[in-house]
């Protein structure tokens, strides 16, 4: 996108930007550099990137679709504000209407929707890709934190479990109403101070109006701003730390085999005044060794365009054919049969309720066990891992280094039964939670005529 | 001028890059398509060239078009049945086919269109605009249209229209009979022939050995026992089969098997189905009784029963099942034998003497006399001096000489 001549005037000194606009096509790496600093947009990209950190097959782009996910999450949510009506009386009848006669009503929902449910997994995915090629580890910058932005990233999952869970609230139906009964009484559980902490959430002991208000503003104001800010921050951690974590791994190769040639004249880069120190993508060192390192305009700002517009298409399809579901309105009096959490928390109640253990009158709930030890030792364990991982520097932005290999494997276990459960839950459990094959139909539920 | 460092990724990732955008214009046509393709789209076109054709071109310019609703505020109910059914109001199309037919005037008179909207008496999902979801044949929805495909569906023994008179019941409860409602109408009038009173409740008053079904229809449909059920697994079809052999249905039962004909089960199911809580404003059912109403004539004869000689059985409630007629009471059900001759008939039927029986009664009547009838054993002595007193009176009017029944 040339701009024409008129436009283009030649710098009249260093720092300044003569070009009103950025190129999104630079000739030179100065003009590249220069669409960085002129775009508010692109100011959180670094004027160059490591090529390894570009590959697909290392970060799969994961962090980047669940950006855009929460882009679609707000963008789709906002015409949603304007139609929804959070009140105990008018809310199932909102959404009915937004389903039936508002214009694009039933596809802004499905996309909300769909794009919400594709978040939980595709954050979680990133969080097991991280995990995974110990991308939480520093590397060979100064200055490094990157255990800091892997537990804001556990907070940022934690933040996007607690959206949805709220959103699935709010039409006010048989599957929201019993679904966020389930959740709460889960909570209702710990020692002392469950039946307290539950109050809490729902506003008083029964899920009612109250309930209703607070999720609301939790799901539109509360969670969204935080996660919006987590966000920053984590974008920003990025940067500080010297980009993904591959590019350390990369770093190292690069001065394993260039420490016995020449030495080069070293620089600091402050981009921006924000990346400190001599981190990997920064230094000359790297960033003069040829072929490691590509412009972030346009290359990377195509791959985000890609990941961006890709997940946005794919979502958009999808709402197109697959509908949200709206059960009955919420009746307390009627407990559907089964009654189900949110799917990602459902091996939480498949836990709970194997290790429900009962000995003639005497039985020992598993809600604390399953809803609460369980996952807060989960929990817990993850986000301290960065200081209980004990692998070298060399470990850090590898798929499956050696030195990980244990811990590696201890969880993936970890996940693949959370995901067990998580199958048994959804498609095992049929009327009064109990267990059936794929191949055992479940008996009808009754209707009325 | 300096060089820029060269990059692999273009050639690839443009490619990719214009797949992508090809795939979103995709997408967005998908789902502009995808909120157009409605079925009233086609029945809006249809009506108007019918109108057209009838009327003439300026009628057919004025039919409105898009989505159309009844907002009956104080029901709170938005009907969009209208945006395909446009003839409903329109006159001239009595004979044309579904959606293009005219409403018959007559209900529409007592029922203006504007105050009950579509669904208070078709029943259906007024919000939905799509036929499957607005005929309420989806899950999630629990009120279907009740038309006569969905009476072939139960292959209805007499009007197969009848299903919709459950939905007009539920305004006219108390009514002893309502026009147009044959199968609620029958069903009402067997309520009275069968004595359902005698062990159930039924707005306010009744026996309590069976279920109060004051508000019966709004038992939700996965309270019921299904296990026994075949064929439709719906609460109607429970009621059905449960009314034509209540015992294979619920086991130990004691509801009486009335030998009902189909039709009398069908239509007593409307009439359970259709006792629901009524939130009707009060202006809808102004004048209207709130009570099962009895005549004059009822009354004066229950009056006289409670103060003649077998003014103790109606006090205690026996008569509810059963006649005492040589003491001038009539049981209303007659589910029971009279007992007029209990002391011949306890003997002959359980092989015991009425005291005996009375004492350590089997069968319905240990039910009844532990459940709804409790008696002293002051008063068991009190019934067994009535019932000779009874036996010796229908002695009497038979002509037969008194003989002390204990002696024999």
């Amino acid at each position: 996108m040339r701009l024409p001549t008129l436009l283009r005037t030649k710098p009249e000194a260093p720092g300044v930007h003569a070009e009103p606009f950025w190129s999104f096509r630079p000739q030179s790496d100065r003009e590249a550099g220069d669409a960085i600093v002129s775009n508010f947009a692109l100011h959180w990209f670094p004027a160059k990137i490591s090529k390894a950190s570009m590959a697909w097959n290392y970060s799969f782009w994961l962090g980047t679709i669940s950006a855009a996910l929460f882009f679609l999450t707000i963008l789709s949510g906002l015409p949603l504000l304007f139609l929804y009506v959070p009140s105990i009386e008018r809310a199932y009848q909102s959404v009915k209407d937004i389903e039936f006669v508002i214009t694009f009503g039933s596809w802004i929902r499905a996309v909300h929707r769909i794009s919400a449910h594709l978040m939980v997994i595709v954050v979680a995915l990133h969080l097991v890709r991280v995990f995974l090629t110990g991308a939480y580890k520093n590397g060979v910058g100064r200055g490094q934190q990157r255990e800091i932005n892997w537990v804001i990233g556990v907070v940022m999952f934690l933040a996007t479990l607690f959206l949805s869970f709220t959103g699935y609230l709010l039409p006010w139906d048989q599957l929201a109403f019993w679904a966020v009964t389930v959740g709460t009484n889960i909570a209702s559980s710990i020692p002392m101070i469950g039946p307290g902490v539950r109050e809490l959430l729902i506003g008083g002991r029964n899920i009612d109006q109250a309930t209703l208000i607070r999720f609301y503003v939790l799901h539109v104001v509360f969670l969204p701003g935080l996660l919006g800010v987590l966000f920053a921050y984590h974008m920003w951690r990025v940067r500080k730390d010297g980009g993904l974590a591959r590019a350390d791994a990369d770093a190292e190769s690069v001065l394993e085999s260039s420490r016995a040639t020449e030495v080069v004249p070293t620089k600091t880069y402050t981009l921006l005044g924000v990346a400190r120190g001599t981190a990997p993508t920064v230094t000359t060192r790297t960033l003069e060794a040829a072929n490691t390192t590509v412009n972030a305009v346009p290359d990377l700002t195509r791959r985000a365009l890609i990941a961006t517009l890709g997940t946005i298409a794919v979502v958009s399809i999808m709402s197109v054919f697959i509908a949200s579901p709206l059960e009955e309105p919420a009746n307390a009096l009627i407990t559907p049969n089964p009654a189900k959490a949110p799917w990602y928390f459902l091996w939480l109640q498949e836990i709970v309720t194997d290790t429900t253990i009962r000995i003639g009158s005497f039985t020992l709930n598993g809600a604390f066990v399953g809803g609460v030890i369980l996952p807060g030792l989960l929990v817990g364990l993850m986000t301290f891992w960065p200081w209980i991982d004990r692998s070298t520097h060399l470990a850090a932005g590898v798929w499956l280094p050696r030195d990980r290999r244990r811990q590696n494997l201890v969880f993936l276990l970890v996940v693949l039964f959370v995901l067990a459960l998580t199958y048994v839950g959804m498609e095992l459990r049929g009327p009064y939670w109990n267990f059936y094959w794929p191949w055992e139909p479940w008996p009808d539920i009754p209707g009325r005529i | 001028m300096e060089q820029r460092t060269s990059s692999p990724y273009p050639r690839v990732d443009r490619v990719v890059l214009a797949i992508v955008g090809v795939v979103l214009v995709i997408g967005t046509g998908l789902f502009m398509w995808s909120d157009r393709a409605h079925d009233w789209r086609y029945y809006q076109l249809q009506f108007k060239q019918m109108v057209a054709e009838k009327f003439g071109d300026d009628k057919a310019a004025v039919v409105p078009g898009g989505v159309q609703q009844v907002w009956a505020a104080d029901l709170s109910r938005a009907d969009r049945c209208i945006t395909c059914h446009q003839a409903v109001n329109y006159k001239g199309f009595e004979q044309a086919e579904h959606p293009y037919r005219t409403h018959p005037v007559e209900p529409l008179k007592q029922h203006p269109l504007e105050d009950y909207g579509c669904t208070t008496c078709h029943g259906g999902q007024g919000w939905a605009i799509d036929t499957a979801a607005a005929h309420g044949e989806v899950a999630h929805w629990e009120e279907p249209l009740l038309s006569r495909a969905l009476g072939e569906t139960y292959t209805l023994a007499g009007n197969k229209n009848a299903l919709m008179q459950m939905n007009c019941n539920t305004c006219h409860r108390y009514d002893r009979q309502t026009a147009g409602a044959g199968a609620i109408n029958l069903a009402k009038s067997l309520v009275n022939e069968k004595g359902c009173r005698a062990c159930h409740v039924i707005n306010g008053f009744g026996g309590t050995i069976g279920p109060d079904l004051t508000n019966v229809g709004e038992k939700p449909p996965e309270q019921y026992e299904l296990s026994r059920l075949s064929g439709q697994r719906t609460a109607f079809a429970w009621h059905v089969a449960h009314f034509k052999d209540p015992r294979a249905l619920s086991e130990g039962t004691v509801m009486p098997n009335f030998n009902l004909s189909t039709e009398q089960a069908q239509a007593l199911s409307m009439l359970m189905l259709s006792w629901r809580r009524n939130d009707v404003p009060a202006r809808y059912v102004a004048g209207a009784p709130r009570t099962d109403p009895r005549s004059a004539d009822e009354l004066k004869a229950e009056a006289a029963m409670k103060t003649g000689p077998g003014g103790w059985f109606v006090q205690t409630g026996c008569f509810v099942c059963h006649s005492i007629s040589a003491l001038g009471v009539k049981s209303p059900a007659q589910i029971g034998p009279d007992l007029s001759t209990a002391v011949e008939d306890v003997q002959s039927r359980f092989g015991m003497t009425l005291d005996a029986f009375l004492a350590n009664p089997t069968g319905t009547m240990s039910v009844v006399l532990s459940r709804q009838i409790i008696l002293t054993p002051e008063q068991k002595q009190v019934a067994i001096q009535k019932l000779r007193e009874a036996f010796a009176e229908y002695q009497r009017q038979r002509g037969t000489p008194v003989t002390s029944i204990s002696s024999k």
